[in-house]
């Protein structure tokens, strides 16, 4: 902005604002650039799993806990406005897990994380997943300094949300259709709905699952050890890219 | 969404960029929201008014907001579009394309003083 000096100059008129520094989210963008420097540096993947209320991201997270919880060392956060239903359910799984309580805020935002981070053993975690408030308004907007963003839409739902909700899936990189066992009973088009989620984003990945029929978790589950792979490929090639640099000769 | 939380995000934000002095002489604030940044304007001045009225500050500023909607770059054409059905592809050559250069704003604009 045109420097509004605190105190010695007096704004007078009209200020045409800098873009970033009046940014409404900027303090959130901050603290989420901090998380992903944090997350690179220490090799971890992070997912923001997103959704409606009820769509199944608990299940699916203990399912996938049970699956490959021996293979990959994860951690998971879990938001909510009360209770610590969800961290328990977790737990019960053998998976450890923090609720995140927000007292009624919709949405986490990255200083919720930063702070949860603090209260979470990392050493030699390999993903980390948070684990949203159900909702697919709000959290759209807080960057989290996630890697990727999975949501889920469960065909308990209307297969109309991906035009409803456009920033979720133009952010996602992967959208789940969950439940898909009760398809024979509802009036669910996955292909409208992939059809209408590309629409918005084209390169979107679609996945099927229904964690209680054990449908498509074998293939999510190879979907987040590949990206847990990924990472870490990418971080030790960083670092040894920085040795080279750092090398005085 | 969360308007109420935005509201106190503007005067924070015009708080750590403006003294007192000067902030007792606001008149307006022009914000520009994006398309996509899921804020409701008629929510937004609500909050705007819920918010001064109970803190009983800035009761003088007006709020003007500024929907942008959402743009979209082509590389291949070098051709920007006006996405309007949330369908995300370039008005050129029909290809989809979610390269996203404005809509997402949710930022403060201008302030008018005096």
């Amino acid at each position: 902005m045109e420097k509004a000096q605190k105190s010695t100059k007096a704004a007078r008129g009209t200020v045409t604002c800098d873009n970033t520094t009046m940014h409404l989210l900027k303090a959130n963008d901050f603290v989420a650039e901090s998380i992903r420097r944090k997350m690179a540096e220490q090799g971890i993947l992070l997912l923001n799993i997103t959704s409606s209320a009820g769509s199944g991201k608990t299940t699916l997270l203990q399912e996938t806990a049970k699956r490959i919880g021996h293979k990959v060392n994860m951690k998971i956060l879990v938001g909510d406005l009360e209770t610590e239903r969800d961290a328990d359910r977790l737990r019960a799984v053998g998976v450890d897990a923090l609720q995140i309580v927000t007292g009624g805020i919709c949405h986490l935002e990255a200083q919720m994380v930063w702070q949860a981070m603090d209260n979470l053993d990392l050493n030699g975690v390999e993903l980390l997943i948070v684990e949203n408030v159900g909702n697919l308004v709000c959290p759209a907007s807080f960057d989290l300094g996630e890697d990727y963003r999975v949501t889920l839409i469960a065909t308990t739902e209307g297969d109309d949300k991906p035009k409803k909700y456009p920033r979720m899936f133009l952010t996602s990189e992967l959208m789940l259709v969950s439940k898909t066992d009760l398809l024979p009973y509802l009036p669910f088009s996955v292909d409208a709905v992939v059809a209408d989620a590309r629409d918005i984003n084209p390169n979107i990945g679609v996945l099927q699952v229904s964690s209680t029929q054990d449908i498509g978790i074998d293939e999510w589950c190879n979907w987040l050890l590949e990206k847990v792979k990924e990472k870490q490929s990418s971080t030790t090639h960083k670092k040894n890219e920085s040795h080279v640099f750092s090398d005085p000769r | 969404m969360h308007e109420i939380s935005l509201v106190r995000n503007i005067f924070n934000t015009l708080e750590s960029e403006f003294s007192k002095a000067e902030l007792g002489n606001l008149s307006a604030i022009d914000l520009r929201v994006g398309k996509l940044s899921n804020v409701e304007p008629i929510l937004m001045q609500n909050a705007f008014e819920a918010v001064t009225t109970a803190e009983d500050k800035y009761q003088q500023v007006r709020l003007n907001i500024e929907v942008v909607p959402i743009e979209i770059y082509c590389s291949a054409c070098d051709a920007r579009s006006t996405i309007e059905d949330y369908k995300f592809a370039c008005a050129a050559c029909g290809q989809p394309n979610n390269n996203v250069v404005k809509g997402t704003e949710l930022l403060i604009h201008r302030v008018h003083f005096g």
